[in-house]
């Protein structure tokens, strides 16, 4: 029994420092720094996949991209402008105080209030649509309330983590941006800018969200988020297993990753819809006819299949597959050159036109093969490359005359809701309208929508939208792209997820 | 500042070292690599100016079945395309050679744009000095306290890519070099015997300027500018780095570089010949420059 | 003297930043791209929402009255928030500025020690095989695009080779309390050995590839500062007293041979500033170059501003200092 008792305590003692020594380190070579580390204060993709490992929400989405509560236990919606939440029991910041109502009212005011930041507006205010306060009940209940319907309220809380009220009115909205106290599984050990941030376990994590199974403190010791923003470098980084999971893996490099023992690719559909813009305001693209014989000039296949080695899922409408309200019926413009011939014989172009696309340098390959393909029609393309920000200002006018032909270009849905990029990219003058398209009777179909809180009836209201635009063709719609991640086999437990998320509170390290 | 950077601007050229005996031996020693490397750089001139005769492909034929098809003697490769393909199954050797064109020209240009400015100004500071040489030798501090690369993004990103922007935004700034050799080399010549017995003749101030002093100071700008050319070529390739680049499907081999870069891992042969192109004719250019520099030393005339 | 001529230059410098300021502010008035538009991303925004962060951002004011006010705070040392990382400006650069100024030291340290010796070695075996080689192999450091080297070197050793890490400044366990700012130094000073030797694993690459073309031309201007030294009288002097060859070369050949190599070293690392942006991009180094260069392309005006700024002041320093050195070093110079 005595040896026994001694025989255990000398193998805890040599196990003690070999533990330290090889505590397990997930590290994750990604494109991009944080900017901040302030929920409220940034704008950013990337900075929000970082600090959502550190921060939970009141909401969370599974990788089947299903909203499931987190913070919250439940919701319920009491009338079309009143939701109701219930909070979990026993949520506790990094710090160790207890969450409450109130630090959930007082993040709300924060994000929406104007200068309620130390002086500063939230730029995360525009995601929160009509919401109008938020009023505490008891310790675990509050109301949101909404100035008016907006059904898409539950999609949208992801976005958004919950901090401490005590923390934020300690070191201010300066010192949020490097600070952390949050309820996530990680805390913040260091953030070496531009770098890396390094996080490390929580263990007073209350479990994360209960749909979400495993329930519990995170898998791994550490974290590291590690910015690799050069493709070539960030692979290699992989493969040399400097890192264990990486984002944006190139497609030409799938095959390397797979043959590689000791790493694998997962993937997962994207959220970013690639379409060519037309403008639609003055020749030739102001034809139908011509729009269509663009359509059917392409052999989308044919690029899929050899520049993105197959990972992209065609589109003939603007939404996702996945996305809410996907019109599953739409008619699809198949490669057909001599139709393509025909249409623009038919709109007068019998001797083909001439014609810009416009790339950003990303892009600048496919636009490359496009512009081949097109030209084989009698479309005789050419590419332009111009710098993103650019090509914005150009295209995107809102309605004013737009300053080219066609771009290549494309508008990421992280919430999958039609509300995120139907309508900016399609309703008279919206933001991301880069074709000048305007049809009243997709307007009405949209704003209907916006406000209509029978799920069914919203659906079918935005069908009925994509198949108008489908027959319109403002825009040749092409591909939903699979967001691909290198990942070494070391890793499990880990699932990518649509909305490009990194969430680490399940993956270990075997 | 602008005297200490003039002086060492021609401690890089060698231009005020070795003597005559030192001269001789190395000139000697080193002509033959220099006749070598001027016959490169012919060559490639040559090639850029016959490109279709030596090109076995159309450089911009894409094909995205050949996509990443490797070099000849690798598995896969074939006899018909030696290089290997790009990523749009484009024949790498003739993207080589019609891309030597466009960076031959580039660099030639900038050159050609900013030593004719860059003299002119230099020769206007050091020789008329007062106002004249205050206005520009500041012009000259404001530039010189960009980095390049930003001075080139900003103005790119402000004008949008194309092959005049990228000239325009490279001899922004590179005629600053000329100027600064110039406006030195003229405040030294304007104090020699036969300049002032030029003006003691009541030589008119361009006569000076341009008779007298710049043929004197021409051996200089001709080194500096086959240096700077050199660097502008590569400058180019920097650009293109930055996603700033020669519109497509024109082939640069910057953007060749550049582009070819992200497969690295896979398919090597992309970004390594046009990176070996550069390489050669930099290297080439640099020698021959060094040869010049010799040849032209003033000392070695004297 | 020299005081007046310090305070003479610092007044030359202020029309230089001021022009400098007003030409990156024209650039990126007439520069088309909305920050605001930029930063919102893809989602559907209200008018409204656009014009309160536009208003947030200061964005809603005239141009001119922009700059205005932009000077005015400049002149206090106030540059204002960056739009994307809504901090004070300052501390976002200050973030990031060790980083570059230890690659740039790193760079110039490996410069200088390769460019010395081979300098010398070339000048005293002149016309040698051994010359010939290091002239012309020093010529290779220049005719290199710096992004193409340095991904080559990036393939070898840290995929093939697998002996250095591929990205970033230092490895993943190596935290220490920062005291210079500067990895190699702070490491050492707390005698974290460990931390020192992968931090220097981190920094050898970028290192060589932003140092190769500046020792090139060190090396070229050594080679040749030292053989005009090699001729003059005292050497020679020296020689016939018997001096051993050795003391000659070190004592005072090469003393007065370095004036050249240091005050082109002083100028050259104000470029390597600048030419930091591709190294940094190529090795994930988190300095100052890359978000710059990421700046520019999202349309942050202040830390465009600010940064530009301090290059100028940098530059311009450097020149100063240069100067100084040529002046000090060699008596022979009159400023």
């Amino acid at each position: 029994m005595r040896l026994k008792w001694v025989a255990l305590c000398t193998a805890a003692m040599i196990a003690l420092p070999m533990a330290a020594a090889e505590a397990a380190e997930l590290r994750i070579g990604f494109t991009a720094d944080a900017l901040t580390l302030d929920p409220a204060n940034h704008r950013n993709r990337e900075t929000q996949t970082i600090i959502r490992n550190m921060h939970d929400g009141l909401l969370t989405r599974d990788s089947q991209m299903n909203v499931v509560p987190e913070l919250a236990e439940s919701w319920t919606a009491l009338d079309p402008t009143t939701y109701e939440f219930k909070l979990r029991r026993g949520v506790a910041f990094h710090d160790g105080s207890p969450m409450t109502a109130a630090d959930v009212k007082f993040t709300f005011d924060r994000l929406t209030g104007e200068g309620a930041m130390d002086g500063q507006t939230s730029p995360r205010k525009s995601l929160l649509g009509p919401l109008k306060e938020v009023k505490v009940i008891d310790d675990r209940t509050f109301h949101m309330i909404l100035e008016e319907p907006w059904p898409i309220l539950p999609a949208m809380l992801p976005f958004q983590e919950v901090v401490s009220k005590a923390h934020v009115e300690k070191v201010g909205t300066a010192g949020m941006a490097g600070s952390v106290s949050g309820t996530g599984p990680f805390k913040l050990v260091e953030w070496r800018r531009g770098d890396s941030v390094i996080m490390e376990r929580y263990d007073g994590y209350y479990g994360g969200a209960a749909d979400i199974p495993p329930m519990g403190k995170a898998c791994v010791d550490r974290v590291i988020f590690k910015v690799i923003p050069e493709n070539a470098s960030r692979v290699a980084a992989l493969l040399a297993g400097d890192v264990h999971i990486i984002n944006g893996l190139p497609t030409h490099n799938v095959k390397q990753v797979e043959s590689n023992p000791n790493t694998r690719v997962m993937a997962v559909n994207g959220t970013r819809s690639t379409f060519i813009a037309l403008n639609n305001q003055t020749a030739p693209f102001d034809d139908l006819r011509v729009r269509r014989a663009v359509a059917y000039a392409l052999d989308r296949k044919l690029i899929v299949d050899k520049i993105l080695d197959g990972n992209a899922t065609l589109i003939d409408g603007i939404l996702s597959p996945d996305a809410f309200g996907k019109n599953e019926a739409l008619p699809t413009y198949g490669y057909d050159l001599a139709k393509a011939k025909a249409l623009l014989a038919e709109a007068g172009h019998a001797d083909g036109i001439d014609v810009t696309l416009d790339v950003d340098g990303a892009n600048k390959e496919t636009a490359e093969a496009i512009a081949s393909l097109l030209t084989k029609a009698g479309i005789r393309t050419k590419v332009a490359v111009n710098e993103a920000s650019q090509l914005k200002a150009r295209y995107r006018t809102k309605g004013k005359p737009i300053d080219g032909q066609m771009w290549l270009t494309s508008w990421g849905n992280g919430s999958l809701d039609p509300v995120g990029i139907f309508v900016p990219t399609h309703r008279t003058a919206g933001r991301g309208n880069s074709s000048g398209y305007s049809n009243t009777e997709v307007d009405a179909l949209l704003d209907a929508a916006n406000t209509e809180t029978d799920r069914a009836k919203r659906a079918s209201l935005y069908a009925r939208a994509e198949a108008i635009v489908n027959k319109d063709l403002p825009k040749v719609y092409l591909w939903v792209a699979k967001d691909l991640y290198g990942v070494s086999n070391q890793v499990a437990g880990w699932q990518p997820s649509a909305d490009s998320r990194i969430n680490l509170h399940d993956a270990c390290l075997k | 500042m602008t005297d200490a950077v003039s002086r060492t601007e021609l401690d890089l050229a060698g231009l005020r070292t070795e003597s005559l005996f030192a001269r001789n031996m190395r000139l000697f020693a080193t002509s033959r690599l220099s006749l070598v490397s001027a016959g490169v750089v012919l060559a490639f001139i040559l090639m850029a100016l016959a490109a279709p005769l030596f090109a076995p492909h159309d450089p911009n034929e894409t094909d995205l079945f050949r996509r990443l098809q490797p070099p000849a003697w690798m598995p896969g490769g074939e006899w018909a395309y030696l290089l290997g393909c790009d990523a749009l199954g484009r024949d790498i050797l003739s993207r080589i050679i019609y891309g030597a064109r466009v960076s031959i020209f580039i660099g030639a240009a900038v050159i050609l744009v900013a030593t004719t400015i860059g003299t002119l100004a230099g020769l206007a500071a050091g020789y008329l000095r007062g106002w004249t040489d205050i206005v520009i030798s500041r012009l000259v501090d404001i530039l010189l306290g960009f980095p390049y690369l930003i001075f080139a993004i900003a103005l790119i990103a402000m004008t949008g890519p194309g092959l005049g922007n990228i000239i325009l935004a490279l001899a922004y700034k590179e005629w600053v070099i000329p100027c600064r050799v110039v406006r030195g080399e003229t405040l030294a010549a304007r104090e020699i015997e036969y300049v002032e017995a030029a003006r003691a003749m009541g030589g008119s101030r361009r006569y000076i300027m341009l008779r007298e002093i710049l043929p004197n100071i021409l051996s200089p700008v001709v080194v500096v500018s086959t240096v700077r050319m050199a660097h502008v070529i590569i400058l180019e390739a920097s650009l293109s780095f930055l996603g700033l680049g020669v519109q497509p499907p024109t082939a640069s081999w910057g953007s060749m570089v550049a582009d070819g870069r992200s497969f690295m891992l896979d398919a090597w042969w992309v970004s390594t010949f046009p990176g070996l192109a550069i390489l050669l004719l930099v290297l080439s250019i640099n020698v021959v420059s060094q040869g010049l520099r010799d040849a032209f030393d003033p000392k070695f005339h004297d | 003297m020299k005081l007046g001529k310090l305070f003479e230059r610092l007044v030359q410098l202020l029309p230089v930043l001021l022009g400098v300021s007003a030409i990156v502010f024209i650039m990126m008035t007439l520069t088309p791209g909305d920050p605001v538009d930029i930063m919102l991303g893809d989602q559907h925004v209200t008018e409204e929402q656009e014009q309160a962060l536009r208003k947030d951002m200061g964005l809603d004011l005239p141009p001119l009255e922009r700059f205005v006010k932009f000077i005015g705070n400049a002149a206090t040392g106030n540059f204002g928030l960056s739009f994307y990382h809504r901090q004070p400006v300052m501390e976002v650069i200050a973030s990031r500025l060790p980083a570059t100024i230890e690659l740039s030291l790193a760079a110039l340290v490996f410069a200088l020690a390769l460019s010395i010796p081979l300098g010398v070695i070339a000048a005293v075996k002149k016309n040698s095989l051994l010359d010939r080689l290091a002239t012309v192999s020093s010529l290779f450091g220049v005719s290199l695009p710096g992004f193409w080297f340095g991904i080559l070197l990036l393939m070898l050793f840290a995929v093939h080779l697998n002996v250095l890490p591929v990205s970033g400044r230092a490895g993943f366990s190596s935290e220490v309390p920062p005291i210079t700012y500067l990895l190699l130094i702070d490491t050492l000073l707390h005698g974290r050995f460990d931390a020192f030797g992968d931090a220097l694993a981190h920094i050898v690459l970028p290192a060589v590839t932003l140092g190769l073309p500046m020792a090139s031309i060190l090396m070229r201007v050594t080679r040749a500062s030292m053989l005009e030294v090699l001729e003059q009288d005292y050497i020679t002097f020296a020689e016939a007293k018997g001096l051993s060859r050795y003391k000659i070369l070190v004592k005072h050949a090469l003393k007065n041979a370095l004036i050249p190599t240091v005050t082109v070293a002083a100028i050259e690392t104000g470029s390597l500033l600048g030419g930091n942006m591709v190294v940094e991009t190529v090795f994930g180094w988190p300095g100052l170059g890359r978000l710059v260069v990421e700046s520019i392309f999202v349309r942050n005006y202040p830390l465009i501003q600010a940064a530009v700024l301090i290059y100028a002041v940098t530059y311009v320093m450097l020149n100063f200092f240069a100067d100084i050195l040529y002046t000090v070093l060699n008596p022979r110079v009159r400023l």
